[in-house]
């Protein structure tokens, strides 16, 4: 028996609540999902990262901590990237609020945090933020290109 | 299987930690908390064995950062050994590795701080 593949892009979602219990959850899924995307293991695992550092910055920074709220990725599978959005009600952060630290005077000048956004770009092709002041809905879209 | 547990022994002057599992921002409590009970109690040469490390998080590598400078202020410091590959890419991606003493594993890691703690 044969089974057609389709060629058309893919996606679905994961609704989750704002709690960093979930977050290996989501890690593994990234992770899976890159695998089934055709990424080898290690850039699986550097999605995975980026994956963890978006989530993570939702629960902590645009809900606070707040453990009540939802964070819903969404993955599509194209023909050219992986990419995986992750929308949120939480404080929004447009990209041009985005200032990535120097990791040479970073390890000059050690301090903790500011390194989960550096790690986002530098694992993924591209992170674009967007924020949607009228709705409220904000959004962390990573990309990773199938080479 | 639980998310993180972390064994602790000692080797002469240098506590050594062995994390094992996933370091993330749900487990870094706990990780912190392990590092700073050796700093409380004066033990400032940690080698952190990362055998069994799956993967660490910025969270995980904030706690390390937030206590260098009082380790190395004590005079001792904090190491790394058996680093699997996805975790080596992470603190070699930040530059880290150029931060922290890395070694292939934990036998390298006591033979390097040994001339040191005798002297």
């Amino acid at each position: 028996m044969s089974v057609a593949v389709s060629m058309e892009p893919a996606e679905f979602r994961l609704v989750i609540p704002s709690q960093t219990r979930y977050l290996n959850l989501v890690t593994g899924l990234a992770k899976r999902a890159s695998l089934v995307a055709g990424l080898d293991d290690a850039t699986s695992a550097k999605v995975s990262i980026a994956v963890d550092e978006a989530v993570t910055n939702v629960i902590l920074h645009a809900y606070h901590g707040e453990g009540e709220h939802s964070v819903e990725l969404e993955l599509r599978f194209t023909e050219e990237a992986l990419e995986i959005h992750i929308l949120h009600s939480g404080q929004g952060l447009r990209g041009d609020q985005v200032v990535l630290p120097d990791p040479k005077e970073y390890i000059k000048h050690p301090r903790k945090g500011g390194l989960g956004l550096l790690l986002m770009s530098r694992f993924m092709d591209e992170v674009r933020f967007k924020a949607d002041e009228a709705s409220g809905r904000n959004e962390c879209c990573l990309i990773k290109k199938l080479d | 299987m639980a998310d993180l547990s972390i064994a602790m022994r000692q080797a002469g002057d240098v506590a050594i930690l062995l994390p094992a599992g996933f370091i993330n921002a749900h487990t870094v409590r706990e990780f912190e908390e392990a590092l700073e009970g050796l700093v409380r109690d004066g033990r400032y040469t940690i080698l952190l064995n990362c055998r069994d490390l799956h993967y660490i998080s910025s969270a995980g590598l904030g706690a390390i950062m937030g206590l260098i400078e009082t380790v190395r202020d004590h005079k001792g410091d904090i190491l790394l050994s058996d680093l699997q590959p996805n975790v080596f890419t992470i603190f070699d991606t930040l530059g880290f590795t150029q931060l922290y003493r890395v070694f292939g594993d934990e036998d390298q890691a006591l033979a390097a701080v040994a001339p040191e703690r005798k002297g």
